[in-house]
Parts: structure tokens; sequence; C-alpha cells
């Protein structure tokens, strides 16, 4: 079962995230801001972290670039009502960009791709 | 020439005495009028009106030559002087009748350097100042010198061959013109007429005459100078003041820019809750249950808010375009493929007339995606009830022009102005952020965007960019 850690400070959204990705057959565990996700991915190693950007505490760029110095090999798909951070560079460490939307087909669908595109980088070794 | 050696003057009774009042008569009637001109080439004319009308002082001719401090040489500027000892006898007749406070109080621009002859002789001097002409010398001294059988008197300087050529004659006066240090230029004077000789007494008043003329050329060139001042600060302020507004403008642009996307954040997260659940809530509804209709009008408005949201962001964001190579056919193409179910919705009929050997155009896709989509989006707007819109691409030299045109309702004239203004909308539901966007994105290319609307006809918007902006053109 694929685990996915919901990085979001909004208490409806975490609600929203949860109910949906869990209907896909997602293992769901949720974390308020960046830093509390900072200790999940070490607890939890999830195999993949959807992160919001703009969060207290420790926002979603800083964290992502924590994670993946630590665990460089989780993917992270940002996701966020900002676009403005594609400009960012810091933001093309990520395996995604999605812009938070009602219909969370794209973020599905992104999360499919990401999900899938590692599993073929490691069907060669393993 | 038997007239010529007779000076009318001449004919006069009189004495010295009377002729030293008559020529402070002149002076106090040449001073006043100076005082009352500000041009300098009415200055001048009143200066050789002086030096030429008195019984006394009296010289034939005389010359201005002055400092152009541009060119670094002293150079003929205006003469007086009659042609023939004919004309002088009529001139001098009627300087006789007519009072000379009257004659300079008259003085009208268009009369100055009609005398043909002498002002064809001085606008030849034009004498270098770093040279050692004898001219120039005298000048830089500030002492009135004398032409006297082709040596200057007192300065010992030999007269020079060109200036005899050019005055006709060896026997002038020279009294140079300056205020302190400053040297403004020379006044020449002589008798080439009646061959009168020049005498010490007419030097010492050609003298004080110079002095008169200098303090005038120094105020009219002070007064002109003044006005040159004026006149560029005037515009300096008009520059100010225009920029201040256009800065005013792209403050209060850049304030509500900022303001909209603030509240769009804001409202997005919500909105993604609310629509995401009724989206949920609607997936678990039976299609026969009566409250999926209503589920239903919550997801499609919310869809609706969240564009309306992302074109707000999309007109505070975009700055900076990301410049490549772009086949604008197809990307006609593919706004049209992407915008079929608006199109088919108002049964509007679409024409493409594409260039068929367009060459790339370097832009950024997205941008000019956008400013495609909502003039589009205009265009299916003004036809509620069907027409054509007709999209067009074609190259004009180094240019790529884009058209497109609808038969709809038209732009009544009176919001043409208010056409590109943020938030300015005519229609029922609309940001007003359309053509704002439209405008931001041929400012970003470096292009231009025309339109041309009949009322009841349709209106056609044209874009036009660069096919190679300038590399400057792709910065934010």
């Amino acid at each position: 079962m694929t685990r996915i850690l919901v990085v979001e400070d909004d208490p409806s959204l975490r609600r929203l995230y949860k109910n949906e990705l869990e209907a896909e057959g997602y293992i769901i565990t949720v974390a308020e801001n960046g830093r509390q996700a900072l200790a999940q991915v070490s607890r939890e190693t999830p195999d993949l972290v959807i992160m919001d950007i703009r969060m207290p505490e420790m926002d979603g760029l800083n964290a992502m670039v924590e994670i993946l110095q630590r665990h460089h090999k989780v993917p992270v798909i940002l996701n966020t009502a900002y676009s403005c951070y594609m400009d960012d560079f810091l933001a093309w460490a990520a395996d995604g960009y999605v812009i938070k939307s009602s219909d969370l087909e794209p973020l599905k669908s992104k999360i499919r791709e990401v999900l899938a595109s590692r599993s073929a980088d490691q069907a060669p070794s393993g | 020439m038997s007239t010529g050696k007779r000076r009318p003057q001449d004919a006069l009774p009189g004495t010295s005495a009377e002729h030293r009042l008559a020529e402070l008569a002149i002076l106090y009637e040449v001073g006043r009028a100076l005082q009352r001109t500000v041009s300098q080439r009415k200055a001048l004319h009143i200066i050789l009106v002086g030096v030429t009308a008195g019984p006394g002082l009296g010289f034939n001719r005389a010359f201005i030559l002055l400092v152009d401090e541009k060119e670094n040489a002293l150079k003929g500027r205006l003469a007086i002087g009659p042609e023939s000892p004919e004309a002088a006898s009529v001139i001098w007749t009627r300087l006789q009748q007519q009072d000379l406070g009257e004659l300079l109080e008259a003085l009208d621009e268009s009369k100055i350097g009609l005398d043909r002859r002498v002002n064809e002789i001085v606008s030849q001097f034009r004498i270098a100042l770093d040279s050692d002409h004898p001219l120039v010398r005298i000048m830089r001294s500030h002492e009135v010198s004398r032409a006297e059988r082709h040596v200057f008197v007192p300065h010992g300087y030999p007269v020079d061959s060109r200036t005899c050529e050019l005055l006709g004659g060896t026997e002038f006066a020279v009294a140079p013109l300056f205020r302190a240090q400053r040297d403004l230029g020379l006044l020449i004077a002589d008798n080439a007429i009646t061959r009168k000789p020049i005498d010490t007494a007419s030097m010492r008043m050609l003298q004080i005459f110079a002095q008169e003329a200098s303090a005038a050329i120094e105020n009219t060139q002070l007064y002109q100078q003044l006005r040159e001042q004026i006149a560029l600060q005037e515009k300096t302020n008009e520059a100010l003041r225009s920029n201040q507004e256009r800065l005013l403008r792209a403050e209060r642009l850049s304030t509500m820019g900022k303001m909209a996307a603030l509240l769009a954040h804001e409202i997005r997260t919500p909105l993604v809750s609310i629509g995401g659940f009724a989206r949920r809530l609607l997936r678990s509804c039976p299609p026969d249950d009566p409250r999926h209709e209503e589920m239903e009008i919550i997801v499609s408005e919310v869809a609706r808010l969240e564009r309306l949201v992302m074109e707000v962001l999309g007109y505070s964001k975009m700055a900076k375009p990301a410049a490549a190579a772009c086949d604008v056919n197809a990307l006609v193409d593919s706004v049209i493929n992407n915008m079929q179910e608006e199109i088919q919705r108002n049964r509007v009929t679409v024409r493409l007339e594409l260039a068929p050997d367009l060459p790339p155009a370097v832009l950024d896709e997205a941008q000019v995606r956008q400013a495609l989509m909502n003039l589009v989006n205009n265009a299916l707007d003004a036809m509620p009830s069907g027409g054509t819109l007709t999209v067009t691409s074609r190259a004009d030299g180094e240019f790529l022009e884009i058209g497109v045109q609808d038969t709809g309702t038209g732009i009544l004239q009176e919001y043409w102005d208010k056409l590109f203004t943020p938030f300015f909308t005519t229609k029922s539901s609309g940001t007003g952020l359309g053509l704002v966007i439209v405008s931001q994105v041929v400012d970003n290319h470096q292009g231009s965007l025309r339109f041309d609307s009949r009322p009841g006809q349709g209106t056609c918007f044209y874009l036009r960019f660069p096919f190679n902006p300038a590399s400057e053109s792709c910065q934010p």
C-alpha cells in the first residue's frame, strides 16, 4: 500500500485530501506545517509527500529542501494556491507542482504520474 | 560723385557745441530705446542707427560683429548704411525731418537688415577667436582703434587686406564691445560715402556708444538665456508632471493588482474546500436524488469562481515572458480546439485565415495563448445568438499580426478609452481584466494592440508582435 503524507495547514483541506485520497486507495497521514512534516517523514518514511507551500512555522519549500537533504529518495508534490512559486528555483526540486482546485483530478493524476515514474526508476534495481 | 563730397548735415548751420548737444540727444534717445527692447536684433539696429544718425558722430556706415561662443568666432551680424551717395542723401534728409526717438519707437523688426550691400559685407566677416587677427586683438584690448593708411592707431597692428577689401576702404574706426572681462564683439564704422576723415571727437563718441551698446547686447543676451532656461524649465516640469502621472497610475495599478492577488488567494483555499466537498457529496448522491442537481449547481458555481480567481491571479503575476520560438498557427488552432465547447454553445462558426508560410515567432506561448483566449472569449460574449468568429494570422515585415474578429454587437465608442482599465466591464459576469491582460501580454512582447469596432457589425482586435523581439523585451 502506498503511504502518502499530506502537509496542509487548513483543517478543512486536510480532511478533504485525506478522504479523497483514501478513497483512491492510499494510506494517508497528515501534518499541519513544515516542521511537523519533517518529523513525520523521518518516523513514517512515506512513499510520497504532498506539500502545501504557505504554512506557519516552516513553509513548504524549506520543509521540502530539508526533507530532500535527509531522505533524497522521497518524491514531493507541491500543492499550492499560488502559481508564483513556480518561478522559485527551489520549487524546481519538486516532482510536481499542482495549483489547488476544487477539482482534485489534477492532483490525483499527478500523484499517479509521480508514483509510476518512481516505480519505473526503481524497477531495474529491484 | 560730386554730391558724395558733401554731407547733408554739413549744410546745417552749427557749432561744435551744437553738435555735441545733438550727439548727447542721440545718445539719450538710443539709450532709452535700448532699455525698452529685449530683442537682440532690434537692439543691434538701434545701436547702428545711433552710430549713423548724428550730425556730429554721424558715421556713414556701421557694422556689428559679435562673438559666437559655439563657433568660437567673431561673426558679422548686422550693418546699416546707404548703397550710394544718392541713397545716403535721401536717408539723411529723412533723418533730419523725423525725430530720432519717434523713428526708434516706430521701429519694426521687418525693416531691420534691409540695407542689402552692407549686410552682404557684414555677413562675410568670420574671424576665428584663437587667431591673432588684428580685429580680435583690438577686441581683446578693449581700446578703440582707427585704421589709417594700413595701420591701426594707436595699436600699431597692420590692417589686414581682407578687411579693407570687404569694407572697400582703408579708413575706418573699430570699437570693442565688452562687459567687465567678457568680450562681446566689435563695432566698426566708416565714412565710405562722404570720405570724411574720422576725427578724435568721433572716436571718443564711438567709444561711449560702444559702452552703451555693450550693456544693451549683454542685456538682450541675458534675456535670451533666461528665456531659454525658462523654456527648458517648463519642458522639464512638463516631463516631470507626466512622469508623475504615469507613476501614480502604475502605482495604482500595482496596488490594485496586489490587492486583487491577496484577495484571490484568500478566497481560493475555502473555494477548494467548498467545491471539493461538494464534489464528494455529489459523487455519493444517486443521480435520481432531487439533491443531485442542487449539488451540481454548487460544484459548477465554485468552478466558475475558481476561474475568476485564476484570471485575477493571471493578471497580477504576468510579468516575465519566457520567450521561445513558437508556431503561431498551431497555437491558434489549439486555442480554438480548447474552446470548442463555448464556441458550440454560442452557435458560432469559426473561420481560420492563417498565413500558410508563417515563420515561427519568439514569444511566451502561455501568455499569448491567454491573450488569444481572452479575445476569443470576448468575441463569443459579443455574439450571444451566434455569428462568425474569424481568426487571421499574417506576417507584415518584421511583425506578426493576429486578428480576432467577431460579427457581434460591437463596442460603443463611449467605452473605447476605458477598455483597458482594470475592472472595467460591460458584461454581467466578467472580471474586467480580460483586455487588461491582453494589453499586458502585448506590452511584455514589445508589441502593439489595436481594434476596430462598429456597433451592430462587430469588432476586430489585432495583436502585433515582433517576430524576433529585442532581447530586453523578455525582461520583466
